[in-house]
């Protein structure tokens, strides 16, 4: 559980990072203020702005979501953080809460608000190719589409999203044939299967909002595994719920046993006004999740037929260590080059604070990833590889850890020439997640120029065009400059000027 | 628990949020809407937690409007019955769980005296689609009529206890969502009322005919009511949650719910595709139990037994008021198909000790 400990503890750093930058956003999201809940979120709730503006119109109930992953929400909780911070906790699913006593005792009332189950996402073209007839489509078909080569999909990762978890445990409990809840010897059984269904993702993601944008832009993977309301919001996809059996997620608002009982009363309200068949008809219209209440019929378009609801694991050991074995031994390994901006001006405090901040992320790494430093300054300083040998992990982190200790500030800035080196050295290999991660502290000064930059690229075979570039605004960085990169080469923005460098770093993690 | 103590530390917190939305933002707002809410003459405010399976008794309009008539406003909130005993309770004048053993368990805790008000019961069914239950009936496991049916415990549990799956049934080939281990989707039984009494059932009818009375007992019933419970990995925590799930057409093919959910349902006038309503041979009763936390709890208690109005309206959702059956068989006469208004062919068994069913039902989770 290596991965699990370190997301733990970069989520603590994170907090002590943030303490300062964010002042004022602490005061807006965690002050306690009548009419307002306080509530934590999944992130895929986000599609239900209009919903609870709705709602806050017939009830006067304001809802402040914050949003977060399944696995941290659950830390948070058990770890008592959770507590007078957050007035209800609204998550896609409780059951991976349940499965932590310490966490599932912080809560009182739970009440299901819709449902999705998880689903996969097809181009229509595929689907004929495929010769699929989407209502009998099982999870073995997929399976064997995967291994002909014929079929190639993204879902986000089961670590940091919601909705990855959920197709994890739908994959594993779809393909190992376990005709109950899954045992870590159905798991074990299914590793072979496992891994070569996982050797089909070809796009991970921290967020189903990216994967979406990175699906378009990419435009030559087949399917998407995600919820059906994530699905069925995007054009062109035929969604399959595969014939043998989804997961389903049911949305429960659940008030926390640290409220008051007033304040957990007006959770209830809000439950209720979710409830109502009016908002039930909203949700199902706008967000194409099924309703709870039998009055409401489903939205256009979603099917009715019945499906198996494939059991989630009953003990927690199963649940974790199907993460971790996805994580260390299932997914595609990762490929990663940091080009890191040494220049002049990142001399002392700036460069501490990028060694700290890599030094913390070496706990992340998984086993068989590969991870180069490209330091630069009017050029590539050096460029040093090492991986995380299963057999030895602690080498290769203790690799990387030494070479940040060594890095040093000088020269100027050379952003183009040192990611044309970046993709050079990922070079079209097709069996990796690869992507390069840029972090720089100002503007291009020396090297090739943009324009140059944007030649290159067009110039690359079709598998490097598919690396992103995930950049860091940091220091006096360009956000137009870095806008442009992450645009042209499908990747995404991350901030550390308003939030924290090391919360940057352990954010990409999710697309890595 | 102390949230005073650990505000500071989780202030910081709102730092790692990706996105802190603030959807609306308008205070004043709540004013007006809670204005809008309590109307009428309600005079004394009354707190319980309540077992899910209630929740919509008390948020039905015509409820609040009766108990305001009688000078009350009730704020509720969920729980499941078991897990009443994990919270705390100052500051509320009741706690309503779904059946006797919790009930006597808190008013233990809480010294409440006894004769405890019992309003309502409501036997626990098996809701399945006419698919399912055909292909029960078909292999020997239920016996149907109409669009009810009974479900033999016995044969139900010989077929659990060999791990028969419904690929190995006659018929339920012909049904895509029909495979897998055979189980009935219950409640998590630590915590929830209708799992607990699932156990107490099962248990009795394992046992021999006889009510698990000790270790002994619980150690010879102990591996087959494992199997019952891990084959169905995580549970629902209400009954309302796995109510939904198959209303909704989610989940499982076969549900524990109580009797009442299914009668408010068909109250309503709507029915589930195909639903059939399967009343185990052996089942145990679930009588709905105030404890009362105060004084006022208490009357309320009394009310929910005697106000003809907030009796007839339990029954609109599905209950049965103590002492006198006559009401809710002329309520269910129009769906009488689905409902075994006498509960003919049923066997009503004592549940264990309140310690006893504790310790099946850690030994069945774990």
């Amino acid at each position: 559980m290596r991965r699990r400990l370190a997301l733990i503890a970069g989520l603590a750093l994170l907090l002590t990072a943030c303490t300062t930058q964010h002042q004022q956003s602490e005061e807006d999201g965690s002050q306690p203020r009548p009419g307002t809940l306080r509530v934590l979120a999944s992130s895929e709730l986000s599609d239900m702005a209009p919903v609870l503006d709705q709602v806050r119109k017939s009830t006067g109930i304001t809802v402040r979501p914050t949003y977060i992953g399944t696995l941290d929400a659950v830390d948070l909780l058990a770890k008592g953080k959770a507590d007078g911070a957050y007035d209800a906790l609204w998550l896609s699913s409780n059951d991976y809460l349940r499965l932590r006593p310490d966490a599932a005792k912080k809560v009182v009332s739970e009440t299901p608000v819709m449902f999705s189950p998880v689903a996969i996402g097809v181009r229509a073209q595929t689907v004929r190719s495929l010769n699929w007839k989407p209502d009998q489509v099982t999870w073995s078909q997929i399976e064997k589409a995967v291994q002909d080569g014929r079929l190639t999909y993204g879902m986000t990762d089961p670590a940091r999203s919601n909705s990855g978890f959920s197709t994890l445990i739908s994959v594993a409990s779809g393909l190992s044939g376990a005709q109950s809840a899954l045992t870590d010897a159905d798991v074990e059984k299914a590793t072979p299967k496992l891994k070569e269904f996982f050797k089909g993702q070809k796009l991970t993601s921290g967020s189903s909002g990216w994967l979406a944008s990175a699906y378009a832009h990419r435009g030559n993977v087949d399917a998407l595994l995600n919820y059906e309301s994530v699905l069925r919001g995007m054009p062109g996809l035929t969604v399959i719920r595969p014939r043998d059996g989804v997961v389903t997620a049911d949305y429960p608002l659940s008030s926390l046993a640290s409220s008051d009982p007033d304040t957990r009363d007006e959770v209830r309200r809000l439950a209720e006004a979710l409830r109502t068949p009016a908002v039930q008809r909203l949700i199902t219209e706008r967000t194409h999740r099924r309703p709870v209440v039998a009055s409401v019929a489903p939205g256009p378009g979603l099917d009715t037929s019945r499906r198996r609801e494939l059991p989630f694991p009953g003990t927690r050991s199963v649940a974790d260590r199907l993460l971790d074995s996805y994580e260390n031994k299932l997914r595609r390994p990762s490929r990663t080059v940091y080009v890191l901006d040494t220049s002049g001006s990142m001399e002392g405090k700036r460069l501490e604070r990028l060694k700290t901040a890599l030094l913390d992320l070496t706990g992340d790494f998984r086993d068989r990833e590969e991870v180069t430093l490209m330091p630069f300054g009017s050029e590539v300083k050096s460029v040093r590889t090492h991986i995380v040998e299963p057999t030895d992990p602690q080498r290769g982190l203790d690799a990387i850890r030494a070479d940040t200790r060594a890095l040093e500030a000088g020269g100027n800035t050379a952003i183009y020439t040192s990611l044309e080196k970046a993709y050079e050295h990922l070079g079209d290999d097709r069996d990796t997640f690869t992507s390069i991660v840029l972090m720089t502290d100002g503007e291009n000064t020396s090297g090739a120029k943009a324009g140059e930059f944007d030649g290159f690229h067009r110039g690359l075979s079709g598998h490097q065009r598919d690396i992103p570039v995930f950049p860091i605004l940091f220091g006096d960085s360009d956000k137009t400059e870095l806008e442009h990169i992450a645009e042209l080469t499908g990747g995404r923005l991350f901030d550390a000027q308003k939030g924290s460098l090391d919360g940057a770093f352990e954010e990409i993690r999710g697309y890595q | 628990m102390g949230s005073e103590s650990t505000l500071p530390g989780v202030r910081r917190i709102a730092g790692i949020v990706l996105a802190v939305l603030l959807i609306g933002g308008v205070v004043a707002a709540v004013v007006a809407g809670r204005e809008g809410k309590d109307t009428g003459t309600a005079t004394k405010t009354v707190r319980g937690v309540i077992g899910s399976e209630k929740a919509d008794f008390f948020a039905d309009p015509a409820v609040v409007k009766a108990l305001a008539a009688k000078g009350y406003t009730v704020k509720t909130e969920t729980s499941g019955s078991w897990a009443m005993e994990d919270l705390k309770l100052d500051g509320y004048d009741f706690a309503f769980p779904s059946s006797q053993a919790p009930a006597d368990a808190l008013a233990d805790k809480y010294h409440a005296r006894q004769p405890l008000p019992r309003p309502f019961y409501s036997p626990l069914v098996v809701v399945a689609h006419r698919s399912s239950a055909q292909v029960l009936a078909a292999n020997g496991l239920a016996t149907l009529d109409h669009d009810r049916g009974t479900l033999h415990m016995a044969a139900y549990l010989d077929a659990a206890r060999h791990d028969r799956t419904w690929q190995q049934l006659k018929g339920a080939r012909s049904h895509a969502e029909l495979t897998g281990t055979l189980y009935i989707a219950t409640t998590d039984p630590e915590t929830s009322n209708s799992g607990a009494l699932y156990l107490a059932a099962a248990s009795y009818v394992a046992g021999g005919g006889r009510v698990a009375a000790g270790k002994v007992d619980v150690d010879r019933t102990a591996p087959l009511m494992h199997k019952l419970i891990s084959v169905q990995g995580a549970q629902q925590p209400s009954s309302d949650a796995a109510f939904r799930d198959f209303v909704s057409g989610v989940g499982n093919p076969l549900v524990l719910v109580y009797e009442s959910q299914v009668a408010a349902l068909l109250h309503d006038g709507r029915g589930v595709d195909d639903l059939t309503v399967l009343y185990p041979d052996t089942t145990a009763n679930s009588d709905h139990t105030v404890v009362p936390l105060t004084q006022a709890g208490r009357d309320l208690g009394e009310l929910l037994s005697t106000d003809p109005a907030l009796r007839k309206l339990a029954v609109r959702h599905g209950f049965r008021p103590q002492g006198d059956s006559a009401e809710f068989t002329a309520a269910t006469a129009p769906f009488a198909s689905y409902i075994n208004q006498k509960l003919t062919g049923i066997r009503q068994v004592p549940v264990p000790t309140s310690a006893v069913l504790h310790e099946m039902a850690r030994r069945a989770r774990n």
